[in-house]
């Protein structure tokens, strides 16, 4: 399972980005190998429609899960046609919302 | 001549200017091009009020056809299409119908739709020409619907009074693109000052010619300093006057009033001078 967390700076230990659409960069954990990524958004600065191309990003990087404070209504559109689950995130720090939603200790966003 | 309304903030102004100098001006047409909020065809008892829709185009993917290569996702400057699920996905609201992802598709995949996204309403009231535009609510962009008003009036000889949307943004440029004068309508307060500053700046890029009258004029001199140091000519200063704020207000033509008829009159004869050949 893949999971997408938009984060401020990059890595495991960076705090997660208030925002989706225009974090910063995209932290990209896979439950099988215990391996995280992290890309560039180079999708932020963007007039508008930022939502969708980051959608775009994650569901192409095989993102199932999202974890995210808020996610917009552009993003939430696209990320419900790819049956993305979205959870909301409870702590600042990427690696603990990872370990939170592993103990089932996340909220969905429905 | 074509003369465009404009103050960057919103409440100035505008629509009082324009309104009352096509009703004193002879030969006029008066467009209401703030499609986001249009207020100006409130003065005007108009009976039959013509309604055409304004249409733009959008992409429709046939999926296909499409073989996925991802060049029209790439190419949209907007964000309006996606690549999502193995198919091109199509965002309506963010498409400036530019056409682009028509043209870079390889294999012909794309075709373009009309989309309803606005009205233009028009008819005469006494002898002004009127016509307003008006933006569906949920779009992003009224300039399409602006394009088309102006579009209505471009090779006509009678004297066009463009009551602008407020700010500088994509729907301000449309609606200066043509005028041959930028009138613009500032109030005395830091917020009107800031802002005419903002559409000043605007007005000198495009190099039209301007001038500037101050509305509800007190004896703050934040605006008049202005225009002395840009060297811009004050071409009125309509006063904060309650019974004149009152009349406005309840909808009706100030000009109509010998009051208050003068200073508009003033303001046409100033422009005529500046832009007659």
């Amino acid at each position: 399972m893949i999971i997408a967390i938009p984060t401020k700076t990059s890595g495991e230990k960076s705090f997660v980005s208030e925002n989706f659409g225009r974090c910063n960069f995209f932290y990209i954990y896979d439950t099988e190998t215990k391996l995280g990524k992290v890309y560039t958004n180079v999708y932020k600065d963007g007039q508008g429609g930022v939502g969708i191309k980051s959608s775009e990003f994650i569901i192409n990087k095989g993102a199932k899960i999202l974890i995210t404070p808020r996610v917009g209504e552009k993003s939430l559109g696209v990320l419900r046609t790819a049956n993305i689950k979205i959870f909301e995130c409870t702590n600042e720090i990427v690696k603990s919302n990872i370990e939170s939603y592993l103990n089932n200790e996340l909220l969905e966003i429905i | 001549m074509q003369v465009a309304v404009l103050s960057g903030k919103g409440g100035t102004g505008k629509t009082l200017l324009s309104v009352n100098l096509s009703y004193l001006a002879k030969n006029s047409i008066y467009v209401d091009c703030d499609v986001e909020e249009p207020n100006g065809l409130l003065y005007y008892d108009i009976p039959n009020i013509k309604e055409e829709i304004v249409y733009t185009k959008y992409p429709v993917v046939n999926h296909d056809q499409c073989i996925g290569c991802r060049k029209c996702t790439d190419f949209c400057q907007f964000n309006a299409l996606a690549f999502i699920l193995d198919k091109v996905r199509v965002f309506k609201e963010l498409c400036h119908s530019c056409g682009g992802c028509k043209l870079v598709c390889p294999v012909e995949a794309i075709e373009e739709k009309d989309k309803e996204i606005g009205l233009v309403k028009s008819g005469f009231y006494e002898s002004t020409e009127v016509y307003s535009g008006e933006m569906k609510p949920g779009e992003e962009s009224g300039v399409p619907i602006i394009k088309e008003l102006l579009k209505k009036v471009k090779n006509s000889n009678k004297n066009v009074f463009i009551d602008s949307p407020p700010g500088n943004g994509c729907s301000v440029m449309e609606s200066i693109s043509d005028a041959d004068y930028c009138l613009l309508v500032a109030e005395p307060s830091i917020f009107g000052l800031h802002n005419l500053n903002m559409v000043y700046n605007l007005v000198n890029k495009f190099n039209k010619k301007s001038g500037l009258v101050i509305n509800k004029s007190t004896d703050n001199n934040l605006i008049r300093e202005f225009a002395k140091e840009h060297n811009i000519k004050i071409l009125a200063e309509i006063p904060m006057d309650l019974e004149l704020g009152k009349i406005n207000s309840d909808g009706n033509i100030v000009a109509k009033d010998n009051r208050y008829k003068n200073i508009f009159e003033d303001i046409i004869a100033q422009i005529s001078e500046v832009i007659s050949p």
